[in-house]
C-alpha cells in the first residue's frame, strides 16, 4: 500500500524505488520531503544533481557563481554547448526541472563565504560539497559540522577521486586535514587536467550516499575515505577517526566560523 | 628502522629511516611535500615534526578539484 503522499504519477515515476523493500513508499516520501544543497554545479555537482533530481529529492539548492565555459563540457554534463556563457546555476536548474518536475530548484548564484554560508546552508537537511577550492571546502566543513548538518565530501584530481560522508557521528574533514595547503602547493584540474568521466564516478557515489541518508539504508562512508584510482580501476578505503584535538569537532571546538580566516591555510585563530 | 608507508591510491613502500626521524622524513622518497598530504597513524594525522613511533603509516593526499 502506497503512502498517502504519493500521487499516481509519482507511484509510476518512482515505481522501481517503491517496490524495493529497503526504500518503499516511505523511503520515497522521505526523498520527496528532503532538501539538499549542492555546492558547485561543475564536474561533481553535475551527476549529483542528475541523480538527486531523478531520485525525487523534493528541494534541491544549487550554489555556484561561475558561468559555463566550453572547457567545462568535457565533464560537466548538466551543461550543454548552448549554455556557454550562462550562469551555471541557470543551466543546472533548467536540467533538473526538465528531468523531474517534482524537484523544486533553489538557485544561489553566489560564492560560499563566511558571510553567506549561514543563509545558504540553513534550512537544508544535507549538503553536498562539490566545490573546487580549499577555502570553500574548509568553510563548508566547519559550518556544517558546527551546525550539525550532515554533508558529503568529494574531490577529484587527474585520475584520482576521494569521497566520504560526514554525518556528525564520526570525524570531520579537519580531523583529517587540520589546515589547507599553501596556495599553489596542490595543483588544480585547470593546470593538470582531469579525466572527464572521473567526476561522474565520484559524484555518483556522493549522490548514492545522499539518497541512502534519507532512505536510512545501508552503511554510510562516515569514518571511511574512499580513494578511487580510475587508471588502475581500484578502490581503497582509508579509516579516519575523530581527532580529539580537532578545533571543529574535538574536545575544545571553536564557537563559529568567525574564528577562522578562510584564505591561504584556513587556520583556526589561536585562543 | 623500517616503516611501511602506504600512499592511498598509489603504491605502498618500505622506507628506512634513522632512529629519531620525523614523520616528514618518511615523505623524503615520495614526490610530495608535507603541505600536500596528511600522514595518518591509526586514522589520525600526526605532526610532521614528531618522531616516528610506528611501523606503519598511511599517506592521504589533499585533493581539491570538483
Amino acid at each position: 500500500m502506497a503512502g498517502p503522499d504519493l500521487d499516481p504519477e509519482q507511484l509510476d515515476r518512482y515505481s522501481r524505488h517503491i517496490i524495493m523493500d529497503d526504500v518503499g513508499p516511505e523511503g520515497q516520501a522521505a526523498l520527496l520531503d528532503a532538501s539538499v544543497l549542492v555546492v558547485g554545479a561543475g564536474g561533481l555537482g553535475s551527476p549529483v544533481l542528475q541523480y538527486l533530481a531523478a531520485a525525487g529529492v523534493g528541494t534541491i539548492g544549487v550554489a555556484d557563481h561561475d558561468v559555463v565555459e566550453r572547457s567545462n563540457l568535457q565533464r560537466q554534463v548538466v551543461h550543454g554547448d548552448s549554455d556557454v556563457g550562462r550562469p551555471k546555476v541557470e543551466s543546472a536548474a533548467e536540467f533538473v526541472r526538465e528531468l523531474n518536475p517534482d524537484a523544486t530548484v533553489e538557485v544561489h548564484e553566489t560564492a560560499v563565504s563566511p558571510e553567506t554560508v549561514a543563509d545558504l546552508v540553513d534550512g537544508y537537511d544535507f549538503v553536498v560539497d562539490a566545490s573546487d577550492n580549499f577555502p570553500t571546502r574548509f568553510l563548508l566543513n566547519d559550518y556544517c559540522t558546527l551546525a550539525g548538518v550532515p554533508f558529503s565530501h568529494g574531490a577529484i584530481y587527474r585520475f584520482e577521486g576521494q569521497v566520504t560522508t560526514f554525518t556528525g557521528e564520526g570525524p570531520c574533514y579537519r580531523c583529517l586535514f587540520p589546515e589547507a595547503p599553501p596556495e599553489g602547493a596542490v595543483p588544480d584540474c585547470a593546470t593538470t587536467g582531469v579525466l572527464g568521466v572521473l567526476p561522474g564516478t565520484i559524484g555518483t557515489i556522493q549522490a548514492t550516499e545522499t539518497v541512502k541518508y534519507f532512505v536510512d539504508v545501508g552503511e554510510s562512508l562516515d569514518g571511511r575515505m574512499v580513494v578511487y584510482d580510475a587508471a588502475e580501476m581500484s578502490f581503497e578505503e582509508v579509516t579516519v577517526r575523530p581527532n580529539p584535538d580537532c578545533r571543529i569537532c574535538g574536545d575544545d571546538p571553536i564557537d563559529s566560523v568567525a574564528d577562522v580566516e578562510y584564505s591561504e591555510s584556513c587556520a583556526v585563530r589561536a585562543d | 628502522m623500517r616503516v611501511t608507508v602506504a600512499v592511498a591510491g598509489e603504491d605502498t613502500r618500505e622506507v628506512e629511516v634513522e632512529e629519531g626521524a620525523t614523520y616528514a622524513d618518511l615523505l623524503d622518497p615520495l614526490p610530495y611535500s608535507t603541505h600536500e598530504v596528511s600522514v595518518l597513524v591509526d586514522g589520525r594525522p600526526v605532526p610532521e615534526d614528531a618522531p616516528v613511533e610506528t611501523e606503519e603509516v598511511e599517506v592521504l593526499r589533499l585533493v581539491k578539484g570538483g
